[in-house]
């Protein structure tokens, strides 16, 4: 009693007593934690990487979707060149076309934008291209999977990034922003 | 419409819960009956402006409502109505208004259970810290991930529909809410020992009060890892039900620390010991379920159940950070407040059990805890992705379980206070003669391997001191009062409900773990390539493919293989495992069947189908039923010693219970 009276007379002075301890001891396990946990933010758990990094870039031979045009990839060599396999049931295919076009506005003098329909239809494809900004850049499409196989396509969307040389530089999967594009693009001149 | 009406609700509740938190924190500390009554009717406010914008949502999701971003995301025509509305949780902005809305009902209950307790500045507080929960996810629907958002012209005609996994087995439906139950319902406990703190007073009614409090979510939790286990098994096809997967382990996290604390009260309310500590026990509860969203929504923590990146985790993370600074702050001035308990006089007490108790949850907590962040650490500082596999987890999970089983039936069977060692053997020789002999039934029975059969002695240890436990006094008071057993079963168990909850509720767990401890060890797995008319063998069974047949559905085409099932000639019915595709995924997602009986199961996964063959994996599964048995009366149990007692009946009801505890 006296002793939690002579606590109670401490705090009423203002003189709250701090249990070091507690203090201590709490912070040392919380705050490497929370540090740790905010690191996590630095990497993303999806980031699967591709053996394919660095090496050349399986050469293709698709039709276009809107006509009968064949392109190769050996055909658009000499130029940095942006894959992106899509499709129409995709959502984030959807959030990420408009800026693909717009980037194919901007850079289209300086880089080859290729679209590459997965698992999908021509006309699904032909209408999606209407409501989602159009078709600024060629978009192949890939009959039985033959491309997506070669590229090792875990998901779409995946954007692959191939130099002037034909080397694959990098992936990105998942929808992308304007920023990311930007620097990949850099990262290759 | 819709979009706005659930936008102005939310920024009603986000405006209620602040400055019903303001009122209530500032009205604990000085309580005026007015403010006291203000700060209750903007927490009431709160509550039905949650629930409203939920129900908003819902209604849309209903009306195919496409101009509300939320519904445009997770909507599609084709989905049955069931799967619509519970697509409520099938994203992250849904997953979190509905988190409000949970808070909503608890806030509600918590209104009205503290009705007559208004004079105690703790529930002032309480409430005030329950709102200021309010405020963060409020703010975190208005500001961070709002559902409530138009779509941006033109509004589509049709969505994609939610996540396939959650339509493709009913047990989506119900395993998230109860998790969502569980962990939003951690608020009021820690509300609850923030209050305590605040005041600098506890005492035993507090934490009779808080216990109850914590009865329901822990169930709910039980509950809904439990069912997450069954969907697990029901869904993924890989033969288990628990794969230590980083937010299996996060909802496992909270539910060591509360049932560790549901011990430790009993120390608190009946011996005084231990105040501080069962009050960190709650506050990291509820810091642990913070940490488990945080898991599941920033997208740090790769899993089946991990939501894509988004720019929530940051925030939560300030959450978890704030949430736990301001606790170990406010322990660390006002842990002196509290009363001291008293000295502990023994070891070999029931006290002595209780602390090594809490003592063995608390390292199985931070053991898991370790390995679940082991990865970021490693990525932190090498660069390099590692994940932590169930072997890492196993090691110690299994030792420190069969520890817990032995002393759930240490604890109950000796006395509080001290026991000589004379005492402790006489009491304890039958259960540890049950125990052996369990353990030679199975040896009988064809288990040789050593750890499962510890675990079964411990088990069938517990097992003995919870039935003794029940059923000594109603012998007891045959032999004082005559009369039949039933007469006197009923008598005794009217005193002796919340214990003998308490008993049930380890004999549950005691199956739970004798289950584990079977189907771990004791899988048979086969796998191989069957063409229809051919058949693979699996230990005593054999299957035969009979045929391949397509189903489809409007939002799903469905492709069963099935196998004729048979053992020793006879046949003992079909199994049709699946394969799925959903117009919204790429990757086909396979459901497997399941032949259950008490014994063990017979599970068949499909690898892959096409129209030449099927490549089949068959497990047989050794006593995965009672692992739901055991959970079930884990539940029965928590009911039985949480069922609200009559008003009147409450106080009197208290003093006998103590009496025939205090005699055991």
């Amino acid at each position: 009693m006296t002793v939690s009276e002579s606590q109670s007379r401490a705090a009423a002075q203002g003189r709250p007593r701090v249990s070091w301890p507690v203090l201590v001891i709490g912070l040392i396990i919380v705050v490497p934690l929370i540090v740790l946990l905010a690191q996590g933010f630095k990497y993303d758990p999806r980031d699967i990487s591709s053996p394919l990094i660095d090496k050349p870039a399986p050469d293709f031979a698709l039709q276009t979707v809107d006509g009968d045009r064949e392109v190769t990839l050996a055909s658009l060599k000499g130029k940095p060149t942006v894959i992106n396999f899509f499709s129409t049931w995709c959502l984030p295919c959807e959030q990420e076309h408009p800026m693909l076009i717009a980037a194919a506005r901007a850079y289209g003098d300086r880089v080859n934008f290729v679209g590459i329909v997965f698992e999908d239809t021509r006309a699904k494809v032909n209408q999606w291209l209407d409501r989602h900004g159009g078709r600024g850049y060629p978009v192949l499409i890939d009959v039985g999977g033959p491309a997506a196989i070669a590229y090792g396509v875990y998901g779409v969307p995946e954007t692959y990034f191939v130099d002037a040389r034909g080397v694959i530089r990098s992936k990105v999967k998942g929808a992308l922003t304007f920023g990311t594009l930007q620097s990949q693009l850099e990262a290759m001149q | 419409m819709n979009a706005l009406l659930g936008r102005l609700l939310i920024y009603f509740a986000l405006a209620a819960a602040a400055s019903g938190a303001v009122l209530a924190l500032t009205a604990g500390a000085r309580p005026t009956e007015q403010r006291t009554k203000l700060a209750r009717t903007l927490g009431l406010a709160f509550a039905l402006a949650c629930l409203l914008a939920t129900l908003v949502m819902v209604g849309a999701l209903l009306q195919h409502d496409f101009s509300v971003s939320y519904v445009a995301q997770v909507g599609s025509l084709s989905t049955p109505t069931v799967i619509t509305i519970v697509s409520l949780w099938s994203s992250l902005e849904g997953s979190i208004l509905f988190w409000a809305a949970v808070l909503g009902i608890y806030t509600l209950f918590w209104l009205r259970a503290s009705r007559d307790r208004v004079d105690d500045p703790r529930t002032t507080s309480t409430l005030g810290v329950v709102l200021a929960v309010g405020v963060f996810f409020t703010f975190l629907i208005a500001a961070v991930a709002n559902p409530f958002l138009d779509t941006p012209a033109p509004i589509p005609a049709d969505g994609p529909g939610p996540n396939p996994l959650l339509q493709n087995h009913p047990l989506m439906i119900v395993h998230p809410p109860f998790l969502y139950l569980g962990y939003v319902g951690m608020t009021i406990p820690f509300a609850m020992a923030f209050a305590a703190l605040l005041a600098g007073r506890v005492g035993p009614d507090w934490t009779r009060s808080l216990r109850h409090w914590i009865l329901a979510p822990w169930a709910f939790l039980t509950v809904g890892i439990l069912l997450g286990g069954r969907w697990a098994y029901d869904v993924l096809g890989w033969g288990g039900y628990w794969g230590w997967d980083p937010v299996e382990n996060a909802s496992f996290l909270p539910w060591l620390t509360a049932t560790a604390f549901i011990h430790a009260s009993m120390l608190e309310e009946r011996k005084g010991l231990f105040r501080g500590w069962a009050m960190v026990l709650v506050l990291t509860t509820f810091a642990l379920t913070v940490l488990g969203t945080f898991m599941t929504r920033s997208g740090v923590f790769n899993s089946v159940h991990s939501f894509t990146q988004s720019a929530i985790g940051p925030v939560f993370l300030a959450f978890l950070a704030v949430v736990v600074l301001a606790s170990i702050v406010l322990l660390a001035f006002r842990i002196h407040a509290l009363e001291p308990g008293r000295e502990m006089r023994s070891a070999m007490s029931r006290e002595g059990a209780f602390v090594i108790n809490n003592l063995l949850f608390v390292v199985f907590t931070f053991a898991v805890l370790i390995g679940t962040t082991y990865p970021l650490l490693k990525e932190a500082f090498t660069d390099r992705k590692v994940s932590v596999g169930g072997p890492f987890f196993d090691d110690f999970a299994v030792p420190i379980g069969i520890a817990i089983t032995f002393l759930m039936g240490i604890g109950p069977a000796l006395p509080w206070g001290r026991a000589t060692a004379r005492d402790a053997g006489r009491i304890l020789a039958l259960p540890t003669a049950v125990g052996v002999l369990t353990a030679l039934l199975f040896v009988a029975l064809g288990i040789d391997h050593f750890v499962t059969l510890l675990a079964l002695a411990a088990a069938g240890f517990a097992v003995t001191v919870s039935f003794r436990d029940m059923f000594a006094p109603v012998f007891a008071r045959r032999r004082a009062h005559g009369g039949g057993f039933f007469d006197a079963a009923g008598a005794t168990f009217r005193r002796t409900r919340r214990r003998n909850g308490g008993q049930i509720v380890h004999v549950g767990v005691a199956l739970v773990v004798a289950a584990i401890a079977i189907s771990n060890s004791y899988q048979v797995k086969t796998e191989g390539v069957v063409r229809p008319g051919g058949s693979m063998d699996v230990g005593e069974y054999t299957l035969v493919l009979g045929g391949l047949r397509a189903v489809d559905d409007p939002h799903r085409h469905r492709q069963f293989a099935d196998f004729v099932v048979y053992r020793g000639g006879e046949k003992l019915g079909v199994l049709s495992p699946a394969m799925n595709h959903y117009a919204t995924s790429m990757n086909p997602i396979g459901t497997p069947a399941v032949m259950t009986g008490p014994e063990h199961d017979l599970y068949l996964s499909l690898m892959h189908l096409d129209a030449q063959e099927v490549g089949l994996r068959a497990y047989i599964n050794p006593g995965v039923m009672w692992l739901w048995i055991g959970g079930l009366v884990m539940l029965l149990g928590t009911l039985v010693a949480a069922w609200p007692e009559r008003r009147r009946a409450r106080s009197a009801a208290r003093e006998t219970e103590a009496v025939a505890e205090g005699s055991a």
